[in-house]
């Protein structure tokens, strides 16, 4: 019996699966490139027929923001300015990452306790922190930092610790002449402890004795730090070197730079192709690539392509730097590049112009670490006001930093609880019936499993907290944000400092997404 | 020698698990009613009746992952009381082998068998490790020891799961229905594992549905019904001549 197939035609165009897929594909594509090149285009028009150009020129020229604090509170160009409103923003969202997650698993295992009271404070902690809005939090510690006694003329002298409605004051151990080769000798010291600590640990389990590896590591750690704070003149050399570095980039042509970035950018493209098609091989020989498979390798071949020609593009753009002088973008590249080798070679020399601004009260002799206490000093008009020595933790940044980190403590514990509920009980019967104490099977059983579902919400979790250090502009507290409001308002300059507002907050948070998830993928079980 | 008769030439010692009038409660329900109950040395007792008729929880008191409120454990030679120190010396020597395998999936079959050894029982890890290899030949899986227990079928993860309780070297071995999440073809390789435990003179309290094993293997058969125990004998005189009522309803279900 033959099967009977009704007059075979040829599918048309419009009725064919794979075309139609492939075509709106394209089309969303093509949409979104449109869509892209109208906005800059328009955006363009619109500012050659306004008074304000689309300029960068505040970026080398002095803008006359005073910074509250950071690294440099007179910053001498609009760079030096967002630099520092970088530096004090991962101030907050790094310690603050920190901060959370210890907190935030505390809280957490706390929800699970049987000990009632300990559970009651979690949940009370939880509820209250979580439904309360984050700025509405970060004004209420601004505000209770503010009912802090004054400074007041008696108070003028050195502290160990001082608080006032100005802020915390720590003493505290700081970077001082020569710290950068000194610490270069504690991470030698670091990995050659590790290397040690790893045979003690082998020679522990082969041999069932006692190997003192963490002290092992601990000793050798401390020891290199000894030796470095002598031997730290040795590494002097180095200066050299980078210096050698530096005026080598500062010969080079500009636009050496877009060709290693439009280089990078295909060779990137390539490696990720070549991968791409090496996960399709398998023992029984290449396998059937998708019409997905394909449009992912098109994809990415053409953003590479795409990268590589903008790096041109926009390295060849000429900047009006200072009023009147230009300066393309590549060149403006190759100056970061070579300013920060300067910075290593006179670093590695011991110049204490390299310690950061706030920190040169402090610096004078002593060696790689200085120990600083906080002072209080009448500043001309007779005010009193903390001395810039010591650590103080001024009232936004403690507004902001308690804010953020609180509020994402309540949502990692939150997050910790449901990983730990998601081990199956089984798991901690099966370890109880073979002994384990409840610390042990805690450590080697139940948080290695709860950690592997944890991770990628506390990823969302860091990427929240790093996201809403931006509120700091409420208090007043010196971020990326508030400097570049203040520049904002100075040069007419909206978007550009937009833009690196954007770029900014982009790079921060793919780059605590990328670790966030190179710890998941080595993390994940192997399943059948 | 012994009054209960034996089904093989083991020879049964003192007695090693001794339970009086053990009570539990799980709220208002009260799960066992005053179980008595005493198993000897090198004896394998099976213990079988209709689901929620307390037969889990009363293994489970033995090593106590469940507190029993009332009555007398004693296992060993040590009373099962709050006293932690006892707790953890029981469950040294108790182990337990669960329906749903409960391998620690973050490690690899060899990790699995040894991390008990040398946390618990602070064994160097080269030995500990020449044991589980010992044993994983013993299971006849010694290929799948770098594996994760996510990678192995179920028979298989159970036999590393029986791998893994005797690696502490235990003295009594519970069995929690330790084939019932198990394909049909794959549970012949388990009962043969525990029969091969058996020969070798392990004291065994097995909670199962197998009535195959409980004929072959068993000394003793307990029948247990809402907590407590309706019936226990031989296999020979509960699978051919049962005496109450409800045992025979049982059998003339399961059989």
């Amino acid at each position: 019996m033959t099967v009977q197939v009704r007059e075979h035609q040829k599918t048309p165009l419009w009725r064919n699966a794979t075309v139609l897929k492939w075509a709106a594909q394209l089309f969303v594509l093509g949409a979104i490139l449109a869509v892209f090149a109208l906005l800059v285009s328009q955006a363009l028009t619109n500012f050659a027929s306004s008074d304000i150009s689309f300029g960068w020129q505040w970026l080398s020229s002095p803008t006359g923001v005073q910074l509250r604090e950071g690294i440099d509170v007179v910053p001498d160009s609009g760079a030096r300015a967002l630099l520092v409103g970088i530096v004090n923003t991962l101030r907050v969202a790094i310690s603050g990452i920190f901060a959370a997650t210890i907190l935030g698993t505390l809280i957490g295992i706390s929800r699970l306790s049987k000990n009632w009271i300990v559970n009651k404070i979690a949940t009370v902690y939880i509820e209250t922190i979580r439904n309360i809005p984050l700025l509405v939090q970060i004004f209420f510690w601004s505000a209770l930092a503010v009912t802090l006694p004054a400074l007041t003329a008696d108070d003028v002298g050195e502290y160990f610790f001082k608080v006032s409605n100005k802020g915390f004051a720590f003493a505290g151990i700081f970077p001082g002449l020569g710290w950068l080769p000194w610490l270069m000798f504690v991470i030698v010291g670091f990995f050659v402890g590790r290397y040690v600590a790893k045979r003690r640990k082998k020679y522990q389990e082969d041999t069932g004795k006692p190997g003192h590896g963490g002290r092992y590591w601990f000793g050798i750690v401390l020891l290199s730090g000894i030796i470095g704070w002598f031997a730290w003149p040795l590494l002097g050399f180095m200066s050299h070197v980078f210096g050698a570095i530096e005026s080598f980039v500062d010969g080079l042509p500009p636009v050496v730079f877009p060709i290693i970035i439009a280089l990078a950018a295909i060779v990137g493209s390539m490696w990720w192709i070549r991968n791409f098609f090496e996960s399709r091989r398998t023992p029984a020989g290449f396998g059937k690539m998708t019409d997905d498979d394909w449009f992912r390798v098109i994809f990415a071949g053409v953003s590479g392509v795409t990268v590589a020609v903008l790096a041109f593009v926009v390295g060849g753009f000429s900047l009006e730097t200072v009023a009147g002088d230009t300066q393309s973008v590549a060149e403006l590249i190759r100056t970061v590049i070579g300013n920060f080798f300067g910075w290593l070679s006179a670093a590695f020399a011991g110049d204490v112009s390299t310690i950061v601004a706030e920190t040169q009260m402090r610096v004078r002799e002593g060696g790689p670490l200085v120990f600083s206490k906080p002072a209080v000093v009448l500043l001309g008009a007779g005010i009193p006001q903390y001395a810039r020595t010591g650590l103080v933790i001024t009232v936004p940044f403690f507004a902001i930093w308690t804010g953020v980190t609180l509020y994402t403590a309540a949502f990692i514990a939150e997050i910790v609880r449901g990983g730990i509920l998601a081990v199956p009980k089984g798991q901690t019967e099966a370890a109880q019936a073979m002994g384990f104490r409840r610390g042990q099977y805690l450590r080697l059983i139940i948080l290695p499993q709860a950690f592997r579902i944890i991770l990628p919400p506390m990823g969302n979790q860091y990427l929240n907290l790093a996201k809403n250090t931006s509120l700091g502009l409420a208090v007043a507290y010196a971020d990326i944000v508030a400097v570049g409001f203040t520049i904002m308002n100075q040069t007419g300059q909206s978007l550009p400092v937009v833009v690196v507002w954007m770029a900014f907050f982009v790079t921060m948070s793919l780059t605590i997404s990328a670790i966030v998830n190179y710890y998941n993928r080595k993390m994940m079980l192997v399943e059948r | 020698m012994s009054d209960n008769g034996q089904t093989s030439e083991r020879i049964l010692g003192d007695p090693i698990v001794i339970t009086e009038d053990v009570k539990k409660w799980f709220g208002d329900f009260q799960a066992l009613k005053g179980v008595t109950a005493t198993v000897r040395e090198r004896e394998v007792v099976v213990i079988i009746g209709p689901s929620g008729s307390g037969k889990s929880t009363y293994i489970r008191c033995i090593n106590r992952l469940e507190a029993h409120q009332e009555g007398t454990i004693i296992v060993d030679g040590t009373e099962l009381t709050n006293d932690i120190k006892n707790v953890e010396k029981i469950r040294s020597e108790v182990g337990m082998v669960f329906q749903q395998f409960n391998l620690f999936p973050h490690l690899t079959v060899l990790d699995n068998i040894t991390l008990a050894p040398q946390w618990v029982r602070k064994r160097p890890k080269a030995e500990a490790e020449e044991m589980g290899m010992a044993l994983l030949e013993q299971m006849g899986i010694p290929e799948q020891a770098s594996k994760y227990p996510g990678q192995l079928s179920g028979g298989q993860q159970q036999r590393v799961a029986i791998a893994r309780s005797l690696a502490m070297e235990p003295r009594i071995m519970l069995f929690d229905e330790p084939t019932s999440a198990l394909d049909p073809e794959m549970i012949k390789e388990v009962l043969d594992v525990m029969k091969d435990l058996a020969a070798s003179g392990m004291t065994m309290i097995v909670v199962t549905h197998e009535m195959g094993f409980a004929k072959e293997v068993a000394d003793r058969v307990m029948f247990f019904d809402y907590g407590t125990i309706v019936e226990e004998g031989t296999p020979e005189h509960f699978f051919t001549n049962p005496q109450h009522d409800r045992t025979k309803l049982f059998l003339s279900q399961i059989l």
